[in-house]
């Protein structure tokens, strides 16, 4: 199949980018894809933690377009699916250390190894955001339900669209049933309306996402957690499958969702 | 709102993050700033008062959004002969 290149991302920082990049391109690679994961906050690094693969860097991206590595060392590989790697960025260097053209190059050199080529974008709409988008063939946009991401991740859109790499498409995080039931929080619905933006993955907030984080174990992973089952459902739909939304499942007890506090 | 809301004066409070979300996102995609509306308000009712009886209390301007599609849609109400305003209720 055609390699695509995928890049999440969502304006505003903290919405849960990399836990979306995490997971869906281990979803991803549980589905039989070949799947690389790129880092692409430069000087941040995150997505290695996140997948747990930390203690395993040697080369990283920068490495290898400074001509320090080949291709195959800045790549580790995550043996809980059959085909998945990481490539790591660096830690103490800058958003510069990476140009839209060396990433749009690193990208293409991946391209006849993998199907999919995920790349965590940085938070912001500066260099770093531009980098990342340089390549893709599709974006993600990771909003939460909540006013300041939304508008960031309206403006990330329009500059989407601008680089004609639209249309983008975006993912509710951390949604919690009961606050849409009682009008408190906004609804996926009010989202993709205010945003004119389709709607590919609506993300519950789930507490194993913390616990998964603190091992290094994507929930995908393991378990059937709200939050598994809607990545493994929005990696499905990204290769084209049509997968019915679900309703949503509140985590916690009845009487906890009798009273509301679920 | 029902009436248990309205008694403890609490508002859908996703209603308004809507609202506002709405509001601030058709300036922040036309650039406009939302101030500039004012003064669009000031130079409408300079313009019309010299021609028109106007009730320069009521005049609104906003934007509004449809789509990909932006407009100033502005509400200028009449008086009539008695300094009273023509329409009974004016649209919300």
């Amino acid at each position: 199949m055609k390699s695509a290149v995928i890049t999440v991302t969502s304006g505003k920082g903290g919405v849960g980018k990399t836990t979306c990049a995490a997971n869906i391109g281990s979803a991803l690679a549980l589905l039989g894809k070949r799947v690389v994961l790129i880092d692409g906050d430069i000087g941040l690094r995150n997505l290695d933690i996140v997948m747990g693969l930390e203690n395993r860097i040697v080369y990283d991206a920068v490495d290898f377009v400074e001509g320090r590595c080949r291709l195959r060392q800045a790549l580790i590989r995550d043996k809980r699916a059959p085909e998945l790697y990481l490539m790591p960025t660096a830690q103490t260097r800058d958003k510069s250390a990476i140009n839209a053209q060396q990433m749009k190059h690193l990208c293409d050199e991946l391209r006849s190894d993998f199907d999919y080529i995920l790349i965590d974008s940085p938070a912001g709409i500066e260099h770093g955001f531009h980098t990342c988008l340089a390549p893709a063939d599709r974006c993600l946009v990771v909003t939460n339900p909540e006013v300041s991401s939304v508008r960031d991740a309206d403006r990330v859109i329009g500059l989407i669209e601008a680089a004609e790499k639209g249309p983008a498409h975006l993912i509710i995080n951390r949604i919690v049933p009961a606050r849409v039931r009682r009008q408190e929080m906004l609804s996926t619905e009010d989202i993709a309306e205010v945003l004119s933006t389709e709607i590919i993955g609506i993300v519950p907030e789930d507490e194993n996402i913390l616990v998964s984080t603190n091992r290094g174990h994507p929930v995908v992973m393991n378990g059937k957690s709200p939050a598994a089952q809607a990545f493994h459902e929005i990696a499905r739909r990204i290769t084209g499958e049509i997968v019915p939304f679900q309703p949503l499942r509140s985590s916690g007890s009845i009487l906890q969702r009798l009273f509301g506090r679920a | 709102m029902n009436i248990l809301q309205q008694l403890f004066g609490s508002k859908n409070s996703a209603d308004t993050a809507k609202q506002r979300l709405r509001f601030v996102l058709i300036h922040d995609r036309a650039e406009i700033p939302p101030g500039l509306l004012d003064l669009i308000k000031d130079d409408i009712i300079a313009a019309l008062s010299n021609r028109l009886p106007i009730d320069r209390e009521g005049v609104t301007v906003h934007f509004d959004q449809q789509g990909n599609e932006s407009r100033v849609l502005v509400d200028v109400p009449l008086l009539n002969a008695n300094g009273r305003r023509r329409k009974a209720e004016r649209p919300a």
